[in-house]
């Protein structure tokens, strides 16, 4: 015999408390993971690797002055270098990312940021190519809707072919001569052909 | 008639977009600094040793900043285009030096004291040249290779910057601006 779990949810009833409690957790965690972000790394129980982690990442956002396509992160120019070391001086000295990133800002303008920010004129590069697939799907749609339509008029006033007019008369006639041939078949019921 | 309109006005538009990233040749890399009409980033770093005896042993800008206008040239010992243009800064100090700052600061050239000194000597600069060691003087100024130059109005905001080797012609061009604001 299987030993089921004492708490089994009852076939049909919505199991509205263990929901509840799910939602409760996912959104305390979430919670716990934004305090976590916006916390000044290294400042609660932030080890080395922690301080470089973040290092990276805020590195990972900066394109470095003196390179071609490269993060700071990746570059080992000696720009690149020194930035990364003040970097984890300036979050050593308790500021977030946010402030990091807008230090750099002030200094560079928009241009070190290697991810247009999601704000201003900005925004059109994030919003462009969503704003053009959804042009292209509902000129595609309009463009459908125009031939299906265009093809059933074209179907309604086409005259119909005489030749294939006389064909099935012929056999509506067949059938109706079958009909009456077969005795044994049942009333409404269409004789194969 | 209507469509051939539309498919005209597309694909003109389509073609001249393309003509347009055939022709325009390279991109512009002179990019706008962030630091145009604001306050220029103060510092104070120690002086190459000929010019400590006129400055002291650290140049600080604070003290030239709010008189009167100064040049901020970056330069690195490494740099080709930088030995283009240091002839013309001598020649623009000598003639402007009076009435206008001029600061060399050798960035991005960790340690390299010798090459410095043998680049200041080689062209027997005049104006005061400090040493940026750990290039963070040229992180706040925004600065993105050498040699950059920073035209900066006696009220300590920034006029203009000019990436890659300035002229004799573009300072005095430059410099009557400055004094003229």
């Amino acid at each position: 015999m299987i030993a089921y779990p004492s708490r089994l949810y009852r076939r049909g009833a919505a199991p509205w408390g263990t929901l509840f409690g799910t939602l409760l957790a996912v959104v305390l965690l979430t919670g716990v993971a934004g305090a976590q972000e916006a916390a000044p790394p290294g400042a609660a129980g932030g080890g080395a690797v922690e301080l470089e982690s973040n290092v990276f990442e805020i590195g990972r956002q900066l394109r470095c002055p003196t390179c071609v396509s490269q993060s700071v992160a990746d570059s080992n120019s000696a720009i690149a270098t020194e930035m990364r070391t003040e970097i984890r001086e300036l979050l050593q000295d308790g500021r977030t990312e946010r402030e990091v990133l807008a230090l750099y800002r002030e200094r560079y303008g928009d241009w070190i940021l290697l991810e247009p920010p999601r704000e201003g004129i900005h925004l059109l590069v994030w919003a462009l190519p969503a704003i053009a697939v959804g042009l292209g799907v509902a000129a595609l749609v309009l463009l459908m809707v125009r031939w299906t339509r265009a093809s059933r008029a074209a179907a309604r006033e086409a005259p119909p072919d005489p030749a294939q007019l006389a064909r099935v008369r012929a056999e509506l006639a067949g059938d109706a001569n079958a009909a009456s041939d077969a005795p044994d078949a049942a009333p409404g019921k269409r004789a194969d052909r | 008639m209507k469509r051939l309109a539309i498919v005209t006005v597309v694909t003109a538009a389509l073609g001249g977009l393309f003509l347009f990233g055939l022709l325009r040749g390279a991109p512009d890399r002179d990019i706008q600094s962030a630091r145009l009409n604001r306050p220029a980033p103060t510092f104070e770093l120690p002086l190459y040793a000929r010019y400590q005896a006129e400055f002291g042993p650290t140049l600080d800008s604070s003290e030239i900043l709010g008189q009167r206008p100064m040049i901020v040239n970056f330069w690195a010992s490494w740099c080709g285009p930088c030995y283009e243009e240091a002839p013309d800064l001598q020649e623009a100090w000598r003639r402007h030096g009076d009435r206008v700052q001029f600061v060399g600061v050798q960035t991005q050239d960790r340690g390299k004291r010798t090459e410095g000194r043998a680049f200041i000597d080689q062209f027997d600069l005049g104006f005061p040249n400090v040493i940026d060691d750990d290039s963070r003087l040229g992180i706040e100024y925004g600065m993105f290779g050498v040699p950059e130059t920073f035209f900066v109005r006696s009220d300590g905001t920034v006029m203009y910057k000019h990436a890659g080797p300035v002229t004799l012609e573009m300072i005095e061009e430059k410099i009557a601006e400055l004094t003229s604001s």
